[in-house]
């Protein structure tokens, strides 16, 4: 037993050597900046970004206190609910539809994949085109239908504007939940429909109690990466209005953005960064539980 | 008569699936559409009193001045080398990481693959002013080194999320065999494993390629110096302050979205399989 001793360390040490390139990797890039950020949301930082000595919870009480900061927060709940709820249904019912055998699916499916795959910066640019009051796409498609006469302007207040920069996440988050729930939908044995038939069952019953139920895991998961990333997302606010006028249409990152980079208020940024982080975290704690849960099962 | 109410409630269905359909898929290709008729118009055509939808003339010119006006080529370079190195970088580091946590136990195994789930919600800009501070640091910003680092950090729970998934979907038995006759535990992953988990791997490879490629946050704030912009951020040189040149900044658009498109369609189907497969598993 004795003379095996080293080998056996070697052993044990193995599995944290061939995770070691992966942790080493994200400490570097992922851990120290997180680090950096709660270090500076309780020091007071300078306009050049140096770290000015400890300095307790003064930058959140600045940011709390700030006039923007509940019309940001509000206008960020708001852009991940809505955002997710709608493309979470509207994804579903076209995974509905797709399930279906029909001729075009494969064509139809290559379409949906658009948005999933263009940058979004892109996207967001093409839609503030296309929103235009005086040369808009929309209003010469419109106008060429008949459907009006007058060039609409479509984007009357700073709330029309986020109105359309939601419309524009629901679209591009669409692809990523039908997918999700479409690779969900073909894994259901055909034979629980075929039983539900036989005893009479109509399409929603059937939707109901076998669709979905077999589709929640992975609809849950695509849930909770959605909410992470809408929460997260910048290109499509930044890109359409920059989060003006006067912070009407920000969402927190934006608004971190601009107070870090912009404004030179690293420290109240850092701040900023910290409180999203804690909401989010109450989310992914929830599911975290849920999965650990089911790996333990 | 009860079977005829049937086939005509099902010719109804039928028809009402493909109206949907089509129309769907008109509403997602009315961007595209837009974007390439606007790229074709001249600048007056675009800022006329009465619009047109299709070009009157197309000006094709525009494809071909975008590399005059911008460095466009260098662009797309520094896309191709972000994407690139930043999708090298993360498969090396995630490979044996997702080997490790689907053949082995380990002290820690749960920590990590909680850590892997919580650093996804640390999104690359609101770490911004962190990462610009290790930037520095490592006198990294304005560098495209820095961005191949970041992406190839912030997509490892990816990598290891879908290619845990993959390897965990094979049978460890021919592994487990080679192993006896000699093979050492990197031999039999080299071998045996990971040709069998192929697919799963270049699904892999293709979505953190397109992921770096479509970057954008991260690029805007660390580069500076023009000629090392990836093209998310350089054809915003179309979009100024005071004026937008719609018709470069589209054809620019398209130039970018093209290859991106065309790898994505061919990982969808095991990207979505993989993705909800590693969540399911947990």
């Amino acid at each position: 037993m004795k003379q095996h001793k080293p080998y056996n360390l070697l052993n044990k040490a193995e599995p944290y050597l061939w995770i070691l390139p992966s942790v080493i990797l994200m400490a570097i890039f992922i851990i120290v900046p997180i680090g950096f950020v709660f270090r500076m949301a309780f020091s007071q930082v300078t306009k050049a970004g140096l770290v000015k000595g400890f300095c307790g919870f003064a930058n959140f009480s600045k940011v709390l206190q700030g006039a923007k900061f509940g019309m940001v927060l509000k206008n960020t709940i708001i852009w991940t609910i809505l955002v997710v709820v709608l493309s979470t249904v509207l994804g579903f019912i076209l995974a509905l539809l797709l399930n279906n055998e029909f001729k075009g699916r494969k064509i139809a499916r290559a379409i949906v994949v658009f948005p999933w795959a263009t940058t979004l910066v892109i996207q967001a640019s093409v839609w503030k085109f296309i929103i235009n009051t005086d040369y808009g796409a929309l209003n010469t498609l419109l106008k060429s239908l008949g459907i009006i006469q007058q060039n609409v302007n479509w984007t009357p207040t700073p709330e029309a504007f986020f109105g359309w920069e939601i419309a524009c996440g629901i679209f591009v988050t669409i692809p990523f939940v039908c997918f999700t729930a479409l690779s969900g939908l073909q894994s259901i044995d055909a034979s629980y429909y075929e039983a539900a038939t036989v005893d009479g069952a109509s399409y929603f019953q059937k939707l109901w109690n076998i669709t979905l139920p077999l589709v929640k895991p992975s609809l849950t998961v695509a849930t909770v990466l959605n909410i992470i990333y809408v929460f997260n997302s910048f290109p499509i606010v930044w890109t359409i209005t920059k989060g003006d006028p006067a912070s009407r249409t920000d969402t927190l990152v934006t608004y971190l953005y601009k107070l870090a980079f912009y404004n030179g208020k690293q420290g109240e940024a850092a701040a900023v960064s910290v409180i999203g982080f804690l909401i989010l975290l109450v989310c992914a704690s929830v599911y975290m539980v849920s999965t650990l849960k089911k790996g333990d099962e | 008569m009860d079977s005829r109410y049937i086939n005509w409630k099902k010719a109804i269905l039928r028809v009402l699936l493909y109206f949907v359909v089509i129309n769907v898929c008109l509403v997602i290709l009315y961007p595209y559409f837009v974007m390439v008729c606007t790229a074709l118009k001249s600048r007056s055509e675009i800022f006329a009193m009465e619009g047109t939808i299709l070009p009157i003339k197309a000006m094709w010119s525009n494809f071909v001045d975008i590399w005059y006006r911008a460095p466009m080529a260098k662009y797309m370079l520094n896309s191709i080398i972000i994407a690139s190195g930043s999708t090298a970088i993360a498969m090396v580091c995630g490979i044996p990481a997702a080997y490790a946590l689907a053949r082995m136990k380990f002290k820690g195994q749960t920590a990590f693959l909680g850590f892997i789930i919580v650093s996804q919600m640390f999104a690359p800009v609101v770490l911004l002013i962190g990462i610009y501070k290790v930037m520095q640091i490592m006198s990294l910003t304005n560098s495209l080194l820095g961005l191949i680092f970041i992406n190839a950090a912030f997509n490892q729970a990816f990598t290891i999320w879908l290619l845990r998934g993959t390897f965990m979907s094979i049978s460890a038995e021919m592994e487990q065999a080679a192993t006896i006759d000699g093979c050492n535990r990197v031999q039999a992953m080299f071998k045996i494993l990971l040709p069998v988990a192929a697919p799963g791997i270049v699904t892999t490879l293709i979505f953190i390629f397109i992921n770096a490629w479509n970057e954008f946050t991260v690029a805007l704030c660390l580069i500076s110096t023009d000629t090392i912009k990836p093209l998310t951020v350089g054809i915003n040189i179309f979009n100024g302050y005071n004026m937008i040149e719609w018709q470069y900044l589209f054809a620019a658009s398209i130039f970018a979205i093209i290859p991106v498109v065309i790898l994505f369609m061919s990982i969808e189907k095991n990207l979505t399989s993989g993705l909800t497969a590693g969540g399911v598993k947990g």
